[in-house]
């Protein structure tokens, strides 16, 4: 049997699919771009492919994130707090607190026996979320995969005191024109998204182990950023991109083997591999 | 005859006014750039310039705004705050709530009977509550912003934005743009979000009936129909609304002077 997870993001497509053992057999990140959301379908043929499989062989498809309701195929949709949850508990079993930054939000997830027990979220806002270091290394000219390393040589990190990116980008034009060293620039944005984070997960109570995942979590800076800030480690997964898929993958293996061992039938989807019409 | 001069330096203009006895005698408008120190130097060139006076002949200098400590040919520093509501109760003295929108901030403020400030509130944290969204949203549509306003009000239809985030609002308007949505149907929306934000200020400070807008935001026609009517009130717009604070600097100017005098005179 096979299980596959996919977590539609708004900013990556994420899709994992795992065989009976949980071992990975397939995983794919695409950007969700404005077709990829209505092309979900596209990602899951790349992945089952790389898998060697045809779509009836997936035992369970579970889709999760911001796009879940585009994925025509799944044979459920799932919130990406229980997969992310799910899937950190995989990797971290110990995992008490989990804070997950996305390119278009920030979560922090309070994780008991892999189990989520309360939440925090802001997607209200650019400001503590990986578009706030998209929009800012694309005013300082750098590329976003760059930011981490070139923030470690800062020595006299600025401070950003605005919240808003908006602000915060005059903020830095300001900070260039005075010729302040970019490293410190970016080490001071790190902060800034590091600090706007930490206040908000606070409320959970921050505890270890804490994992951090998102695509914001391949940032070096930020990891230290935060680590500074919550005064502990910050443990990252392999990928921190896949915890959703692979959460979504997880569950759907439980639900299979529950259905299989109370005699129930698996309730599955259509599994039309289409186009979902997203914009009608 | 003794002339008197009220110098704004924003965040991103710098506006100035020359008065004699109250009247508005030259007005002057630049981009801040990032010295204000020079800005405030040209702003006076450009006024003097304009009204055909020299140095001497200005008697008091007000600086305010943002930079107004890199005025130095002022004598006295007053907040925007203080000088808005000078300006207003200048034109419109029945006047008791200014709603001023500008380019980075709003301010909403209540006057008192005699046209003092009583109480204020400031949204400066946030670009959605500040002209800055309509500036970002003209730009994602290739529109000037002065023509903003009145192609809003041409929408029967207006779009809702979903986050309050200028960025995330910014995204929004170009998926709505691929969708084939109407450019008037997007800018009502983004009017009507600021009108929301900046109702939500009014309601902070108390509305009272006579009501007046100021800063750049009294320029946008569909911007003062979206705050009408959301408060249920019709907004007083002063000649030249964006003046209105250096307006109010130069008449505190006058007040300065004429209490030297007096103190002079004994």
């Amino acid at each position: 049997m096979y299980f596959a997870g996919i977590d539609l993001g708004s900013t990556m497509t994420k899709v994992v699919i795992i065989g009976e053992d949980e071992q990975v057999c397939a995983s794919i990140i695409r950007h969700t771009g404005a077709e990829h959301r209505r092309l979900a379908n596209k990602v899951m043929e790349e992945a089952l492919e790389q898998a060697g499989l045809p779509i009836d062989e997936i035992s369970y498809l579970i889709a999760t994130g911001y796009g879940r309701i585009n994925v025509p195929f799944a044979d459920r949709q799932v919130t990406e707090l229980t997969c992310h949850a799910r899937g950190v508990a995989s990797f971290f079993p110990g995992v008490s607190l989990a804070i997950d930054i996305g390119g278009q939000d920030a979560k922090g997830l309070k994780v008991r026996d892999g189990k989520l027990i309360d939440f925090v979220m802001s997607d209200k806002c650019a400001a503590g979320t990986g578009r706030f270091l998209e929009v800012l290394s694309a005013t300082l000219g750098l590329r976003l995969e760059d930011l981490g390393d070139i923030s470690l040589k800062s020595r006299n990190r600025v401070s950003i005191s605005s919240t808003c990116t908006i602000f915060a980008r005059q903020e830095v034009v300001n900070h260039l024109s005075d010729g302040v060293p970019l490293e410190d620039i970016v080490a001071g944005l790190h902060s800034a998204i590091a600090s706007r984070v930490a206040s908000m997960v606070r409320r959970l109570k921050v505890e270890p182990d804490v994992v951090f995942t998102g695509g914001v979590a391949k940032n070096i800076g930020v990891v230290k950023a935060l680590e500074e800030n919550l005064g502990c480690q910050v443990l990252i997964p392999e990928e921190p991109l896949l915890s959703g898929a692979i959460g979504a993958a997880l569950l759907g293996k439980e639900l299979t083997l529950k259905a299989l061992a109370e005699g129930e039938p698996i309730q599955r989807g259509k599994r039309r591999l289409e186009e979902a019409t997203f914009f009608k | 005859m003794s002339y008197f001069m009220g110098i704004d330096i924003g965040s991103g203009t710098s506006k100035g006014v020359i008065t004699r006895d109250g009247e508005l005698l030259a007005y002057h408008l630049l981009s801040s750039g990032v010295n204000y120190r020079m800005a405030a130097q040209r702003l006076r060139e450009g006024l003097l310039a304009k009204a055909s006076l020299s140095p001497e002949d200005i008697a008091c200098t007000v600086a305010t705004g943002q930079g107004s400590g890199s005025v130095p040919f002022s004598s006295q520093q007053v907040t925007d705050i203080r000088c808005c509501a000078r300006g207003i109760n200048g034109a419109f003295p029945p006047v008791r709530t200014v709603i001023d929108v500008q380019g980075q901030s709003t301010q909403v403020i209540r006057l008192s009977e005699i046209g003092q400030v009583a109480n204020f509130v400031i949204s400066e944290k946030c670009a959605s509550g500040s002209g800055r969204f309509l500036d970002i949203i003209a730009n994602v549509l290739q529109i000037e912003l002065e023509d903003i306003g009145p192609l809003s009000l041409k929408s029967d239809n207006p779009v809702v934005f979903t986050t309050g985030c200028a960025v995330f609002g910014e995204s929004e308007a170009v998926s709505r743009v691929s969708e084939g949505i109407p450019r008037e149907d997007i800018l009502a929306g983004v009017h009507r979000a600021l009108a929301e934000k900046i109702s939500a200020l009014v309601n902070r400070v108390g509305l009272e009936e006579q009501c007046a807008i100021s800063g750049g935001g009294g320029l946008n026609t569909g911007l003062i129909k979206r705050v009408e009517e959301k408060l249920g009130v019709q907004l007083l717009v002063p000649p030249q609304p964006q003046f209105v604070t250096a307006l109010g600097a130069a008449i505190l100017a006058e007040e300065v002077a004429r209490t030297e005098e007096l103190s002079e005179a004994g």
